[in-house]
């Protein structure tokens, strides 16, 4: 199936993206992305203009229907079964309204919180379907403005990607603590961690600045944390703490529902975590009892004791992590989120995808160029029975000059656009 | 944190801007700063004792009259020093609440990241998405947010709306009533404003023999004047006549002390309300409740509803000011007195004010507010938009999703998102 991924300008969403694609390629999708983020440096030049504020307002809703009309492009050149847009993609509702009436299935994964995030409300009709990371209220809320095709598809990890490392002394040295935390500084957190300073501890992330308390163990003077050090950081800490964010600072431990991504990313690595127990995780990991693969917190009061155990318990880590780990590996990795978007769509559709019906591209061809043609397919990673658009799809994604073979085939695909189909022969 | 608001507007915006500072004021360690016009600053100094003042000259009906030169030597002495005082304070986190020139270029000494509503950033004027969002229902008047609920609600957590002024409560110094206001239209002529006021003594919903004070600039003193002959005899002589007699001081005094004040919408109106004095408003021509309604509980407006309403000051009126009317209909003393809803003269509407998790709002007492079930919708979405709380459980409100929200709301990253707005640059969960 052919899927193009939207990825929005900005946003936590944007990794999530990225690892829809990469797990949609893994089940043997054919993916394509739309690299959105590509389109904000020229976003941001427009507020260089100097202009008048309702002329910049202008040019940016404009700029943005011009993006959105470049996802309309790829996605007629491209022709996919599934255009899978991220939360704050670039999809105007013009545009979606025009997917619609051309028959091409949509769908939004939308991993924010409804309640901060309020914009859904504007959009979420206009998408055939609709994934979600909370339940409850806000499929009551969806259905309540006509959107029937909703599907819970909670966070999950990439495990090419949130794996164990074997880490050098070096990076032991400099991603390791006894007890760490990676995100945003938060009020709940900032408050939360006071209590911590007590411990070989670090703090990794943004936004922890203007804290007296804190900034002591504060990493790297408080920059962003790429994806890789962050799977260092979890690889390297003895007791990761993941206190889900709030903002507001009274009750520090909120018990909200939905579980963040660092929960199963943590996991995949085989890192040990303290995260406090939110209403959606008992379905995705056993938290208690001697086969618990999560070890929560529901107040801070126990948070230091827990640390405290589990710091003279490397052994109970260990076993936490692995069973935390297997259980991600068996159902939270986003190649079984996307298995499961996939199917949801399939059954609410009816006769989608719509079959390709186009002979394998070595078809008919003499034994030497079939052969050919099969290495080729090979090397693209395709099936050896793709079709010939599938091929000329995927040399099209090549980077660089191209091999004989693979210019042919494009020069094929053209020449046959120019002569053979206008003449009634077969593509 | 060290924050600064910037009002450079009139008197009723200083007023109206309470919110927003009490809000600033409660967070811990706070410190926080306002900028507004020099002439102004008697006044905020009594309204907010704990705030720092930078005065700078904005306002110019007298500057105007000086040649350029002159002008130019008064505006930078003034200002200058000012704005280097402002610009050495590094700021954490500044309020600019007004979509005009001189606010975007006084926005212009701090870091754009620091600074929320109207954003300069390196000669590019930006509006940020709160206030993008307020230009688009400014289009629906008649259900919109009250100017003080707006501006309060560029903080994240604003200050609860009853923990801003006192409960209205009658002070013993009779009534108060304000002579005309900037803004011309909106005011009651002196006939129906007196035959209002006789109304309001006659039927005892202020003591008969009471005190009346008559308030309003220098400039008002005619239009006193004129009241004051409109009125019976025996009431002129209950008259005390304080139109251009007072100084900032002198008016918060008169306005503390009274029983209840008449006013058209203007600055003395939401320093009544300020100060706890119960206000009854009258509301015509360009001049609805919803948006600049005396803020806090005890308070009532007379709002005139017609179908051209609210309309624009600055154009002329085609209808003869026809809401005009029913201010002088001889039925609104019946309705004034018996309270029966039967008597109250068509076009106008009897409101008081309330307050719900957004802010300020006006139920009616008496007559039908056509507009009341779309602005309960309103302030629905509006409590969601704000994170304002317990607003999930009822539907959602698709009409203005689809109306207020705008693609470059979700697209693009903005501070002042629904989520920016509270997370700030980065959203983790």
């Amino acid at each position: 199936m052919r899927v193009l991924v939207v990825l929005p300008l900005y946003g936590g969403s944007l990794p999530v993206g990225r690892y829809c694609a990469a797990a949609l390629a893994e089940l043997g999708h054919q993916v394509e992305v739309f690299e959105a983020p590509e389109f904000q440096a020229s976003f941001h030049a427009l507020r260089g203009l100097k202009v008048t504020a309702d002329r910049l307002q202008y040019l940016e809703n404009s700029y943005l229907q011009l993006v959105s009309q470049a996802v309309l492009a790829k996605v007629e050149t491209f022709e996919p079964d599934l255009v899978l847009a991220l939360a704050q993609a670039p999809l105007s509702l013009q545009a979606l309204k025009r997917l619609r009436r051309d028959g091409v299935a949509t769908a939004m994964w939308f991993v924010e919180d409804f309640r901060l995030f309020t914009y859904w409300q504007g959009f979420a009709p206009f998408y055939d379907f609709f994934a979600v990371i909370q339940k409850g209220e806000f499929f009551e809320q969806l259905r309540n403005i006509g959107v029937d095709n909703t599907v819970y598809l909670p966070l999950a990890a990439q495990p090419n990607i949130h794996k164990p490392l074997e880490l050098s002394p070096v990076e032991q040295r400099r991603f390791g603590s006894d007890v760490s935390f990676m995100g945003a500084g938060y009020p709940n957190r900032r408050m939360a961690f006071r209590d911590l300073v007590r411990f070989d501890f670090k703090l990794w992330g943004t936004e922890w600045e203007g804290d007296p308390i804190l900034a002591p163990f504060v990493q790297m003077a408080g920059a962003r944390v790429t994806s890789e050090d962050c799977v260092r950081i979890y690889n390297a800490s003895k007791v990761n703490i993941n206190l889900h964010s709030s903002v507001q600072a009274q009750d520090l431990v909120t018990g909200g529902d939905f579980v963040n991504p660092r929960t199963f990313e943590v996991a995949a690595c085989g890192g040990f975590q303290l995260v406090d127990r939110r209403g959606l995780m008992a379905e995705l990991f056993e938290t208690e009892g001697p086969q618990a693969e999560l070890a929560v917190f529901d107040s801070m009061g126990e948070l230091g004791a827990r640390i405290d155990h589990f710091l003279a318990h490397p052994e109970e880590r260990q076993a936490f992590a692995e069973r935390g780990r297997a259980r991600v590996l068996a159902e939270h990795t986003y190649a079984v989120r996307m298995r499961t978007l996939l199917e949801f769509i399939a059954a609410r559709r009816p006769g989608w995808p719509k079959p390709r019906t186009a002979a394998p591209a070595a078809d008919g061809l003499p034994p030497e160029l079939a052969a050919d043609i099969g290495a080729l397919l090979e090397r693209l990673g395709l099936p050896a029975d793709a079709a010939f658009e599938d091929l000329v799809w995927a040399i099209r994604q090549q980077q660089g000059a191209l091999g004989e073979m693979d210019a042919a085939v494009l020069f094929l695909d053209e020449w046959r656009k120019l002569y053979a189909r206008k003449n009634g022969s077969v593509g | 944190m060290r924050q600064l608001v910037l009002q450079l507007a009139r008197f009723g915006d200083l007023v109206q801007t309470r919110r927003l500072l009490l809000s600033l004021l409660a967070e811990p360690q706070s410190e926080v700063h306002l900028c507004l016009d020099a002439s102004l600053a008697p006044l905020a100094a009594l309204l907010y004792p704990t705030v720092t003042l930078h005065p700078v000259t904005a306002h110019g009906t007298a500057l105007a009259k000086l040649a350029p030169q002159q002008q130019a030597a008064a505006l930078l002495g003034a200002n200058v020093p000012a704005f280097r005082q402002l610009s050495r304070l590094d700021f954490g986190r500044v309020y600019n609440l007004n979509f005009s020139p001189l606010n975007l270029r006084v926005a212009s000494l701090f870091d754009p990241r620091t600074v929320r509503g109207h954003v300069w950033e390196n000669g590019q004027e930006r509006t940020g998405q709160w206030a993008r969002l307020a230009m688009r229902w400014s289009s629906m008047r008649r259900i919109g947010l009250n100017i003080e609920d707006f501006w309060a609600w560029h903080h994240p957590f604003p200050l609860a709306p009853e923990k801003v002024n006192p409960p209205a409560q009658g002070r013993g110094g009779g009534l108060g009533v304000v002579l005309a206001g900037r803004e011309s239209r909106r005011s009651l002529p002196p006939k129906e404003l007196a035959a209002l006021v006789c109304a309001l003594l006659d039927t005892r919903l202020v003591r008969d023999d009471a005190p009346l004070t008559l308030l309003g600039s220098a400039a008002e003193a005619k239009a006193a004047h004129q009241f004051l002959r409109e009125l019976p005899p025996r009431r002129a002589r209950q008259a005390k006549n304080l139109c251009g007699g007072t100084d900032w001081a002198g008016l918060a005094a008169s306005v503390g002390g009274l029983d209840l004040l008449l006013t058209p919408d203007t600055g003395t109106m939401h320093l009544a309300a300020a100060l706890g004095v119960p206000v009854l408003a009258t509301f015509l021509s360009s001049a609805w409740c919803s948006e600049t309604g005396p803020y806090g509980l005890g308070h009532r407006v007379l709002q005139a509803q017609m179908e051209c309403l609210p309309c624009l000051e600055s154009q002329p009126c085609e209808q003869g000011v026809a809401c005009l009317r029913p201010f002088g209909d001889a039925r609104l003393t019946r309705y004034l007195a018996t309270g029966d809803a039967r008597h109250l003269p068509e076009g106008l509407l009897d409101l008081d004010s309330a307050l719900d998790v957004v802010g300020v709002v006006f139920t009616a007492r008496a007559g039908e507010d056509a507009a009341a079930a779309k602005r309960a919708r309103f302030r629905q979405f509006l409590a969601r938009h704000l994170g304002a709380g317990g607003a999930w459980n009822a539907e959602p409100v698709r009409e203005f999703a689809e109306r207020l929200y705008a693609e470059r709301d979700w697209m693009a990253p903005d501070p002042e998102s629904s989520a920016g707005r509270i997370f700030g640059g980065s959203i983790d969960f």
